[in-house]
């Protein structure tokens, strides 16, 4: 699935990769997010964290309907208000995806797969 | 000797008029917050953070600087609300870790103290971003580092960290584009300017002036209050107030005899007329900038105290018309949310559930060998997924039978993938791809999880023959892909010995270890360690099944 939309030239697609890159995008630049982490635990290992590169894979873009949900895996660091930083991640990637490409994200849910303590 | 060192109650009133002084600030640096999410709360955000940490050290009586620090720093932690807030804590935290164990503190331990917090700010975040607080934070400490090597004063230590704080904050705008558009300082870096204000005054024994010497002007925050509504995406008719109103009142002696002026009372009266509001007064003048749906009321309103000069009024609707366009959306008709397509699976253990999950299953049964799901259930859980097209994975060859009778009882299209082991399925749900049809996931997830090995390990209940094999009760089994390959009394050769059966050196790069209830960790290492040793190149991954019967199930691919 994608996002689609028409205008009088035609039509726009979206694709989900390009959702869950600037979800990536926006959340690897939040405060207190030292990385993000594979959804497939299966085959890349639990709390990898990504290399830069490839921080979409940390990020889940699924659609019903009209609604669109984001589930984001998430590491972060320690010694930090780990609520607080969660609900700023939910916060830019809302509105990043808003900004860049008009989507209102209606759930964007996050999962903290770790904590990464620096000496 | 006398010493320049600051006590403990010192540095416990720096903290108290920082946050005062911010606290007065607060409206002013959320007018200005368009980044990194333009919702105006920057100022409220701080402010609370910092409120939190100062009442934390109302309650330390010790005159320890390091004590205080602590305090501080865990009431900011605490207290935390907002990016701004979450690294505000972090700069005092590695503040106070760095003079925890000092009584008093000279010059040299601020320099060090506040170098130490941004140092731990600024790992706290993998791409940090220039043209914020952390900027401003990292300049103002590393004009403190300068300023310790030719004083030992901790007024004028703080006064050259005050002057890099705001010529920094200036700087904020060249390296952060949004700034520079909007044509404003950064918000986060305008609150720590200002929390630096308040030590500086602290030290000196200052009042503080009720404005930050480093305000913006009015017409910046106006700029502001703008960028952040167009950020609203809205429609031209969610546009509660129409007119975007500017004027001043300038003040006349006998209206002000009849009606004293009050800033806050007047802020707080026409906020009831619309919103973006933002008051600025001094002796002569109020300039006011609100948007309003009745700007008359508004400017009647100014007019007890003096005459109205310099008005400006635009109507918002008739320009976010012009920029939008004014094309409605179709509205969809409200539906029941339903997928496309779902998947539903079945699992033993509430590790391999969570893995399921996590993978992108959309119901997954509690089930596995001697609990099988019935058809029911399975038709339950087909139902449950609310989606037009469902694919069932069994992953179990003695489920694989209910799972097609399921398919025949419910409406939905339904296709099994005839997966007979927890890894098979795993890697059929690798290759599931939520935005393709039933047919073509069905093939694709078919044909992965062919590509997979599946080893388990059990042991047997009484005695038997299998295969032409003798068991007995008490054996450890392992079994690759349905055929016996290791009988053993001993577990761990068991285990290696159908490793060894399973495993193809120049094939295989990677084993996968379920551990379930009845493994152990220390199992788990001579595992690894006996796979490191017998083959090259070979990685491994464990994780937690927690499945029963099953001590480890093994995928090799």
């Amino acid at each position: 699935m994608s996002v689609d939309f028409t205008n009088e030239y035609g039509q726009v697609t979206i694709s989900n990769e390009v959702v869950s890159t600037i979800a990536g995008g926006a959340a690897i630049e939040c405060y207190g997010i030292v990385g993000m982490a594979s959804k497939k635990q299966f085959k890349d290992g639990l709390s990898e964290i990504l290399g830069k590169d490839n921080f979409s894979k940390g990020v889940v873009v699924r659609q019903e309907e009209d609604q669109l949900s984001i589930d984001m895996y998430i590491i972060v660091s320690y010694g930090t208000k780990v609520s607080e930083v969660a609900h700023n991640v939910q916060n830019q990637v809302k509105y990043a995806i808003r900004k860049m490409v008009g989507l209102q994200v209606d759930s964007v849910n996050i999962y903290i797969h770790g904590v990464r303590v620096t000496s | 000797m006398a010493s320049n060192g600051l006590k403990g109650s010192q540095f416990a009133e720096m903290i108290l008029l920082g946050a005062h002084h911010l606290s007065n600030q607060a409206q002013m640096i959320d007018s200005l917050n368009v980044f990194p999410v333009p919702d105006g709360d920057t100022g409220t955000n701080m402010n609370l953070t910092m409120t939190s940490g100062a009442k934390e050290i109302e309650n330390v009586s010790s005159d320890h600087v390091g004590n205080v620090a602590n305090s501080f720093a865990k009431g900011l932690l605490m207290g935390a609300r907002g990016n701004s807030g979450v690294i505000l804590s972090q700069l005092f935290r590695g503040f106070s870790k760095q003079v925890q164990d000092l009584e008093t503190i000279e010059v040299n331990d601020l320099a060090a103290a506040l170098d130490a917090g941004v140092q731990t700010a600024y790992k706290a975040v993998m791409k940090p971003v220039e043209g914020t607080i952390l900027t401003v934070a990292k300049d103002a400490a590393k004009a403190g580092e300068d300023a310790a090597k030719s004083t030992e004063d901790p007024i004028e230590f703080f006064e050259k960290v005050l002057e890099e704080a705001k010529q920094s904050l200036e700087r904020t705008p060249d390296l952060l584009p949004v700034l520079k558009e909007v044509g404003v300082v950064d918000s986060g870096g305008q609150g720590l300017v200002t929390v630096y204000e308040g030590f500086l005054a602290s030290l000196k024994g200052e009042e503080l002036p009720k404005t930050s010497s480093a305000s913006p002007s009015l017409d910046d925050l106006v700029n502001a209050e703008h960028h952040k509504m167009h950020q609203d995406f809205m429609e031209t008719e969610d546009i509660e107030f129409g007119y975007c109103t500017e004027f001043m009142v300038k003040f006349e002696e006998d209206k002000l005899a009849e009606n004293p002026f009050d800033e806050e009372q007047y802020r707080e009266e026409l906020s009831e007329h619309g919103d973006s509001l933002l008051v600025v007064a001094d002796d002569e003048v109020v300039k006011v900038h609100i948007h309003a749906e009745y700007p008359g009321e508004v400017m009647t309103i100014g007019q007890r105290y003096g005459s109205l000069i310099n008005m400006k009024i635009e109507n918002m609707r008739e320009q976010h018309t012009s920029i939008v366009g004014d094309k409605k959306k179709e509205e969809a008709p409200k539906k029941q949310e339903r997928l496309a397509i779902g998947v539903v699976t079945v699992s033993m253990g509430d590790g391999i559930q969570s893995m399921f999950e996590s993978l992108g299953a959309t119901v997954v049964i509690e089930g596995g060998q001697t609990m099988n799901p019935s058809t029911q259930d399975i038709v339950k859980a087909i139902e449950q997924t609310n989606a037009d097209e469902v694919l069932v994975l069994p992953n179990n060859k003695n489920i694989i039978m209910a799972a097609e009778q399921a398919q025949e009882l419910v409406d939905n299209k339904v296709k099994v993938v005839p997966t007979k082991s927890v890894p098979q399925g795993m890697s059929a749900m690798l290759a599931y791809n939520p935005e393709t049809d039933l047919n073509e996931n069905h093939e694709s997830m078919s044909e992965a999880m062919q590509y997979v090995k599946t080893g388990q390990v059990t042991y047997a209940v009484r005695d038997t023959q299998i295969d032409g094999r003798t068991i007995e009760e008490g054996n450890f089994m392992g079994i690759s892909d349905g055929s016996i390959e290791a009988v053993n009394p001993d577990k761990m050769k068991a285990i290696e010995e159908l490793l060894t059966a399973m495993i193809d050196d120049s094939e295989d790069e990677i084993v996968t270890i379920l551990q379930g209830e009845e493994g152990s960790d220390e199992e788990v290492e001579q595992i690894e360690q006996f796979i490191e040793d017998k083959f090259d190149e070979i990685e491994v991954e464990v994780h937690q099944g927690n499945q029963p019967i099953y001590s480890y199930i093994f995928s090799v691919e």
